[in-house]
C-alpha cells in the first residue's frame, strides 16, 4: 500500500534563513502523525509547505508525493486542485475561520453541493445530519456569532471532513480550548483516522498528542529531532528537547497536593463565605466558600465561561458579590492583594517601555530601584530588554516582568488568571516554577484560575472546580474562543 | 462638513504607494499654505481692499505677482487674507469643538452610566442633523456674518471629538493595564497619563486635521453660495464666486482660490493618511 | 426582528430629534429677528405702505405675541406636530405648497448621485484592489483622494466648465430637461464615489485575506464560488454601512449643488431663504432636508441588516 502523504528531503527558506530544515514523513490511510513543537519551531510552515498554501516569499525544495503522485512542482493553480480532493485542512481557530455571515448548514453543505456537485437538496440533508451526528443538530441555521467556540471546531471539522479527501490536515485544532473541549476534538480527528483518514495533527499540545496516539515527530528550530510512535516516544524520549517538553507538561507532574505538610498553608490571607454572582443573567456560582493561606496555592478550575475569571476578581474586589463576603487579613494594605493576566502584553500600558512601568511603580510606593532589579534579576529577566515596549518581547518574559511587577509591592496574595494559557509549554513551565519559588520563599497566598486540571493538579495544593451554569450549546453570544471566564 | 471615515473595521490594509511620500507631499503642501497665510499678508504691501478699476483683470506681472481681479485688486494680497481668514476660522472652530469635546469623552467614558447616556442623547440630538444644515440654519440668524460659522461649526464638531474619545477611553479604561495600575495603587491621573493619553493623540490628531479640512471646505462652500462670508472680505469661496463671470478672461484668476484650497484639503488629508474611524 | 425594530425605532427618535431641534432654532431666530416681529408681520401681510401700529397690534394680539416666550414656544413646536408649516415671508405662499414643488427635483437629484456614486465607486474599487500594489491601484486611489480634497462646488464649476462652456454638451443651470440633471448628480456622485472606491478597495481586500476566504478556498472551492459565497456579502457590508454614513455628505452636498447649478429644489430653496431670512422657509426647507436624511439613513440601516445577520443583533 502506497503513503497517503510521502515528504523527503522537504525544505523551507526565507530570503535570510532555513526555516525548516530537509526533513522526511511518511503518513498511511488510516494513520495518524503529531508533528509536535513550539511556536517557530517551523511546524506550521511544514503544514503549509504540504498543503501548498506557503506565503509566496518562501522558497520551498524537496519532494511531496499525495497518494502517490508528486505534487511539489507543481504551480499554485494545480496545487489548489487538490484542496478538498486529496487533501483538506482543518484551520487554526474556526471562530474566525467561518464565514460570519453564512448559517453553519450551508458551510458544510456547499462541500457537497460545489465540490461533489450534489443537488442542494441532498447538500442541505447531507450537512444537517453531519451536524445532528455532532451534537449540532439546533445550530444549523445558527450564524457563527452565535456558536461558542467549541461549537465552531465542531462545524469546521464537519465542514472538512465533508470533503472526503483521503489526508487531513489539522493546523493547531485545539488552540484556544479548554481541556474538556481539547478531548473532543482529539476523538473527532482519532474518529476520521479510524473512518480511513490519514490525519497530520500540528500542535503545542503535548496532552493532545498523547490522547491520539498514532506516531509523533518532534520539530526544533526548523528541524525534526525525533520520531516514533506516541507511545514510545512519550514513555522513552530519546532526544533532550522531548524530554524538556514532556516534562513540561502539566500532565507528567507529581500532583502537588502530595507532598502533605511541605507545603502546608499558613494563616488565612483571604477568605470568602456564600459567594454568588450572576452576570448576564447566569448564575455563576452560589454558596461558594473558600480560604487561601499564606503559601498556599488554590486553583479555581473548570470549562471556559464558567466564570473562574469573575470568581477572582470578585476576591480581589474587582466586582462586588451579589451575595456573600469577602475578608482579607486585617492590616493589609489594599495594593498588597495583586493579579497576573492571562495576556501579559495586555497588562502593560502599550506606549510605555517596561523601565518606565516599573519606575512608575518605584516610585508611587518610595521603594529603590535596586529592589526591582533584584526582583528582576531572581525573575531571570535581561536588563537589556527593559527597554523595550510591551509588544516587543516575547510572552513568558514578559509574564516573568509582570511576576516582578507584582511582587515589588509586596504582595501578600497573587490572583493568576490563566496566567500561562497563551505560553508555549516550556515558557509555562519556566513561569510555573518561578510562581512555586516565590510561593515558597515569600509565603504567598495564591489564587491561580485554569481551564486545564492537570496544571490545577501539579500546582496547587487544592481545587474549586466550577461547572458551567447551563448547558454547553446553549445561546452564545460571548467573546470567541480563548477569552478566560 | 462631516469627516467621513474611510477605513473599514475590517482591519488594516496597506494603502498603494510609499507612506513616506504622501506624507512629505502633504506636508509640502501645507507648509506652503500655512506660510501665506501667517507671513503674506505681513510680508505683501499692497491692500487687499483697495480697488484700481484701470488695473482690473491684469494677468500676473508688474506690481501684482498674480494679477488683479475684476476689481483690479491685487490678487495675491487677496488670497493671502483668505488663507489667513480660512485657516484661522478652522483652527479656532477645532480648538473650540476639540476642548469640550475631549473633556466631555474622557468624563463620559470614565464616570459611564447615566453621565454616559446623557451625553450620548446630547450628542444624538447633534448628530441628528447633517452638520451643515445645522450651520445654515443658524446662519439664518446672521446671514453673512463671521459668528453663525464658527458657533455652527463649532457645535457640530464637537460631537466627533467626543465620540472618538469616548470610544477609544472606553475601551482603554476596560483594559487589563488599567487595572493593573489600580491594584497597584495608582491614581486616576497616572491612569490618563500612561494609559489613556498615549492611545488618544493619535486619533485626535487625525481628527483635527480632518476636522480643519471641513470647515475650511464648509466656509468656502457656505461663501460661495452667498450664505458664509461675504465680499468685499476676501475668502477663496467667496473670490471664485465673484471671477466666476470672467471665466473666459481671467480663467487664471479664477483657479487660484481653487488651487489654495485644495491644497489645503489634499495636504491635511495626505499628512494625516487615513481619516478617522 | 429585535434588530430591525430597535433600528427603525431609533430612526424614529432621530426624526423627532431634527424637527424638535429645527424647530427650536427656527423659533428663537424669530425672537431674535431686529425689530418688532408684529410690525414685520404686519407689514408682509398689508404691504410696507399700509401698515400701522394699530394693524401691528392686531397683529400681536391675533397670534398671542404678547405671551411669554415658553408658551409661544410650544404653540411653535404644535404647530409643526400638525404639519402646519406656516407662510413664506417672501412669497407669501404656503410653505408645504412650494416644498411640494421642490421635493421631487432634490429627490431625484439625491437619488440620481447616490445611484450613479454605487455604479462608479465600489466596482472600481474593486478593480483597484484586484491589481493592488500596482500603478493602477496608486493612480485610482491617487485619483479617489485628489476628488476628495475637492469641495463639491469647485468640482461643479470645473465640471461645467469643461462640458457646459468648452464642449457645450450639457446645460450648466436649471432643471430643463433630463440633460440638465447630468452635472450637479455627476457632481455629488464624484465625491461620494472617491471615498466610496477607496473603503471598498480595502474591505475587498481584506475580505479576501480572510481566514474564512482561505478556509473556503481549502475546502475545494473555485475561485468564483469563493468570491459568491463567502466574498461578496461580507464586503458588501462594510460597504453599505460606510453609504450610511456618507448620507451627511450627500444632503449637505444636495445644497451647495443645487445653488451652484440652480437646480430648484430644497437645498436651493434652503439657501434663498437664509440670504433672505425667510424663517417659516428655513425651517420648512431644514425640516424636510433633515428627514430626508434620516428616512435614507433608514434605507440603509434596513440594508446592512439584511447583508448582514450580525447588525441587527450588534446594534443597542
Amino acid at each position: 500500500m502506497t503513503a497517503a502523504v510521502e515528504v523527503s528531503g522537504l525544505r523551507v527558506a526565507s530570503a535570510a534563513r532555513v526555516l525548516v530544515r530537509p526533513c522526511s514523513l511518511e503518513l498511511r490511510a488510516g494513520e495518524i502523525l503529531v508533528v509536535l513543537g513550539e511556536t517557530g519551531s517551523g511546524k506550521s510552515l511544514l503544514a503549509q509547505a504540504i498543503m501548498g498554501t506557503l506565503p509566496p516569499e518562501l522558497a520551498c525544495a524537496g519532494r511531496i508525493v499525495l497518494g502517490g503522485e508528486e505534487v511539489g512542482h507543481l504551480p499554485p493553480a494545480a496545487r489548489r486542485r487538490l484542496w478538498g480532493r486529496r487533501i483538506a485542512l482543518l484551520p487554526q481557530e474556526p471562530w474566525s475561520a467561518l464565514n460570519p455571515t453564512m448559517a453553519a448548514g450551508g458551510q458544510v453543505a456547499e462541500v457537497h453541493a460545489l465540490l461533489h456537485g450534489r443537488p442542494w437538496a441532498e447538500a442541505r440533508r447531507r450537512a444537517a445530519s453531519a451536524l445532528a451526528a455532532l451534537g449540532l443538530g439546533r445550530a444549523v441555521g445558527r450564524h457563527p456569532f452565535r456558536l461558542s467556540g467549541g461549537m465552531a471546531q465542531r462545524v469546521a471539522i464537519a465542514a472538512t471532513a465533508a470533503t472526503g479527501a483521503p489526508v487531513l490536515l489539522a493546523d493547531e485544532p485545539t488552540k484556544g480550548l479548554d481541556a474538556g473541549l481539547r478531548d473532543e476534538v482529539a476523538a473527532l480527528l482519532a474518529a476520521e483516522a479510524a473512518g480511513g483518514a490519514a490525519v497530520m495533527v500540528i500542535t503545542h499540545d503535548v496532552g493532545l498528542a498523547r490522547r491520539l496516539g498514532g506516531r509523533v515527530a518532534v520539530m526544533l528550530d526548523g528541524e525534526v529531532v525525533e520520531t516514533g510512535p506516541a507511545g514510545e516516544v512519550i514513555a522513552a524520549p530519546r532526544h533532550a528537547y522531548t524530554r524538556l517538553l514532556l516534562a513540561a507538561d502539566p500532565e507528567t507532574w507529581a500532583p502537588a497536593g502530595a507532598p502533605a505538610g511541605a507545603r502546608a498553608a499558613g494563616a488565612t490571607v483571604l477568605s470568602a463565605r456564600g459567594l454568588a454572582k450572576a452576570l448576564g443573567g447566569r448564575t455563576l456560582f452560589s454558596g461558594l466558600d473558600l480560604e487561601v493561606g499564606a503559601g498556599g496555592i488554590v486553583a479555581v478550575a473548570g470549562p471556559s465561561g464558567c466564570g473562574k475569571t469573575t470568581l477572582g476578581n470578585v476576591l480581589l474586589g474587582l466586582l462586588a458579590p451579589d451575595a456573600g463576603t469577602v475578608s482579607r487579613r486585617p492590616g493589609t494594605a489594599a495594593h498588597r492583594y495583586q493579579k497576573i493576566y492571562q495576556d501579559p502584553v495586555a497588562a502593560f500600558a502599550p506606549q510605555a517601555t517596561l523601565r518606565a512601568a516599573l519606575g512608575d511603580v518605584v516610585a508611587r510606593h518610595g521603594l529603590s530601584w535596586d529592589a526591582a532589579a533584584r526582583l528582576l534579576s531572581a525573575m531571570r529577566v535581561p536588563d537589556g530588554l527593559l527597554d523595550r515596549r510591551p509588544a516587543q518581547v516575547s510572552g513568558g518574559e514578559l509574564q516573568r516582568v509582570a511576576l516582578a511587577r507584582a511582587l515589588l509591592v509586596d504582595p501578600v496574595f497573587l490572583f493568576a488568571d490563566e496566567a500561562t494559557s497563551r505560553l508555549d509549554p516550556l515558557t509555562q513551565k519556566q513561569v510555573m516554577d518561578l510562581l512555586n519559588e516565590t510561593v515558597a520563599e515569600r509565603r504567598l497566598a495564591v489564587l491561580m484560575v485554569t481551564h486545564d486540571p492537570a496544571l490545577a493538579r501539579g500546582m496547587a495544593s487544592r481545587t474549586v472546580r466550577l461547572e458551567m451554569p447551563s448547558p454547553r450549546d446553549a445561546l452564545y453570544f460571548g467573546p470567541g474562543p480563548g477569552d478566560s471566564g | 462638513m462631516t469627516a467621513i471615515p474611510e477605513t473599514s473595521a475590517a482591519g488594516a490594509v496597506p494603502a498603494p504607494g510609499s507612506a513616506r511620500g504622501r506624507r512629505a507631499l502633504g506636508a509640502g503642501l501645507l507648509l506652503a499654505v500655512g506660510l501665506l497665510a501667517l507671513a503674506g499678508p505681513w510680508l505683501i504691501d499692497a491692500d487687499p481692499l483697495r480697488q484700481d478699476l484701470r488695473a482690473a483683470l491684469r494677468g500676473p506681472g508688474g506690481g501684482h505677482p498674480l494679477g488683479t481681479d475684476h476689481l483690479g485688486r491685487d490678487m495675491l494680497a487677496r488670497l493671502a487674507h483668505a488663507a489667513r481668514l480660512s485657516l484661522g476660522l478652522g483652527a479656532a472652530t477645532v480648538l473650540t469643538a476639540a476642548v469640550p469635546g475631549v473633556l466631555l469623552g474622557l468624563a463620559a467614558a470614565w464616570r459611564g452610566g447615566a453621565v454616559d447616556r446623557a451625553l450620548g442623547a446630547l450628542c444624538a440630538s447633534v448628530m441628528a442633523l447633517p452638520g451643515l444644515l445645522l450651520v445654515l440654519v443658524l446662519a439664518g440668524f446672521a446671514p453673512g456674518a463671521f459668528w453663525p460659522l464658527y458657533v455652527g461649526l463649532a457645535l457640530a464638531s464637537w460631537v466627533e471629538y467626543f465620540r472618538v474619545v469616548r470610544a477609544v477611553a472606553a475601551s482603554r479604561l476596560a483594559r487589563p493595564d488599567v487595572e493593573a495600575a489600580r491594584l497597584l495603587g495608582f491614581g486616576p491621573a497616572h491612569v490618563v497619563r500612561r494609559h489613556l493619553l498615549p492611545d488618544l493623540v493619535g486619533p485626535l490628531a487625525t481628527l483635527m486635521a480632518f476636522g480643519l479640512a471641513a470647515t475650511v471646505v464648509a466656509v468656502s462652500s457656505l461663501s460661495f453660495v452667498g450664505i458664509g462670508l461675504r465680499p468685499p472680505t476676501p475668502e477663496w469661496g467667496n473670490m471664485m464666486t465673484e471671477l466666476l463671470p470672467y471665466h473666459a478672461e481671467a480663467p487664471l484668476q479664477l483657479l487660484m482660490p481653487g488651487t489654495l484650497l485644495f491644497a489645503t484639503v489634499l495636504g491635511l488629508a495626505l499628512v494625516c493618511g487615513r481619516e478617522p474611524s | 426582528m429585535g434588530g430591525l425594530t430597535r433600528a427603525l425605532g431609533g430612526r424614529l427618535v432621530q426624526a423627532a430629534l431634527v424637527a424638535l431641534l429645527v424647530g427650536i432654532a427656527c423659533f428663537a431666530m424669530v425672537e431674535f429677528l431686529p425689530g418688532d416681529q408684529a410690525y414685520r408681520i404686519a407689514a408682509g401681510r398689508y404691504g410696507e405702505d399700509l401698515v400701522s401700529t394699530a394693524a401691528a397690534d392686531a397683529v400681536r394680539l391675533e397670534l398671542g405675541l404678547d405671551r411669554p416666550w415658553w408658551e409661544r414656544l410650544g404653540a411653535w413646536l404644535a404647530a409643526l406636530a400638525r404639519l402646519d408649516l406656516g407662510v413664506s415671508l417672501v412669497t407669501g405662499e404656503r410653505v408645504a405648497h412650494e416644498i411640494g414643488h421642490q421635493l421631487g427635483h432634490t429627490l431625484l437629484l439625491s437619488l440620481a448621485a447616490l445611484a450613479l456614486s454605487v455604479l462608479l465607486g465600489p466596482p472600481l474599487g474593486v478593480l483597484a484592489a484586484a491589481r493592488a500594489g500596482t500603478a493602477w491601484d496608486l493612480a485610482g486611489m491617487s485619483a479617489a483622494a485628489a476628488l476628495r480634497a475637492l469641495p463639491a462646488f469647485a468640482v461643479g464649476v470645473a465640471l461645467t466648465w469643461i462640458f457646459a462652456v468648452r464642449l457645450g454638451l450639457l446645460p450648466a443651470a436649471g432643471a430643463e430637461g433630463p440633460a440638465a440633471a447630468v452635472l450637479p448628480a455627476l457632481t455629488l456622485a464624484l465625491g461620494l464615489a472617491a471615498a466610496s472606491s477607496r473603503v471598498t478597495r480595502d474591505v475587498a481586500l481584506s475580505v479576501m485575506r480572510s481566514p474564512w476566504v482561505a478556509f473556503a478556498r481549502t475546502k475545494g472551492l473555485g475561485e468564483a464560488a469563493v468570491v459568491r459565497r463567502h466574498a461578496l456579502r461580507n464586503a458588501a457590508a462594510p460597504v453599505t454601512a460606510y453609504l450610511g454614513i456618507q448620507l451627511a455628505w450627500l444632503v449637505e452636498g444636495v445644497v451647495v449643488v443645487e445653488s451652484v447649478f440652480v437646480w430648484p429644489g430644497i437645498g436651493h430653496a434652503l439657501v434663498h431663504a437664509v440670504v433672505a431670512r425667510d424663517v417659516p422657509m428655513i425651517q420648512g426647507t431644514a425640516l424636510v432636508l433633515g428627514l430626508l436624511f434620516v428616512l435614507l439613513n433608514a434605507l440603509v440601516d434596513l440594508l446592512c441588516i439584511l447583508i448582514d445577520p450580525r447588525a441587527g443583533e450588534r446594534r443597542r
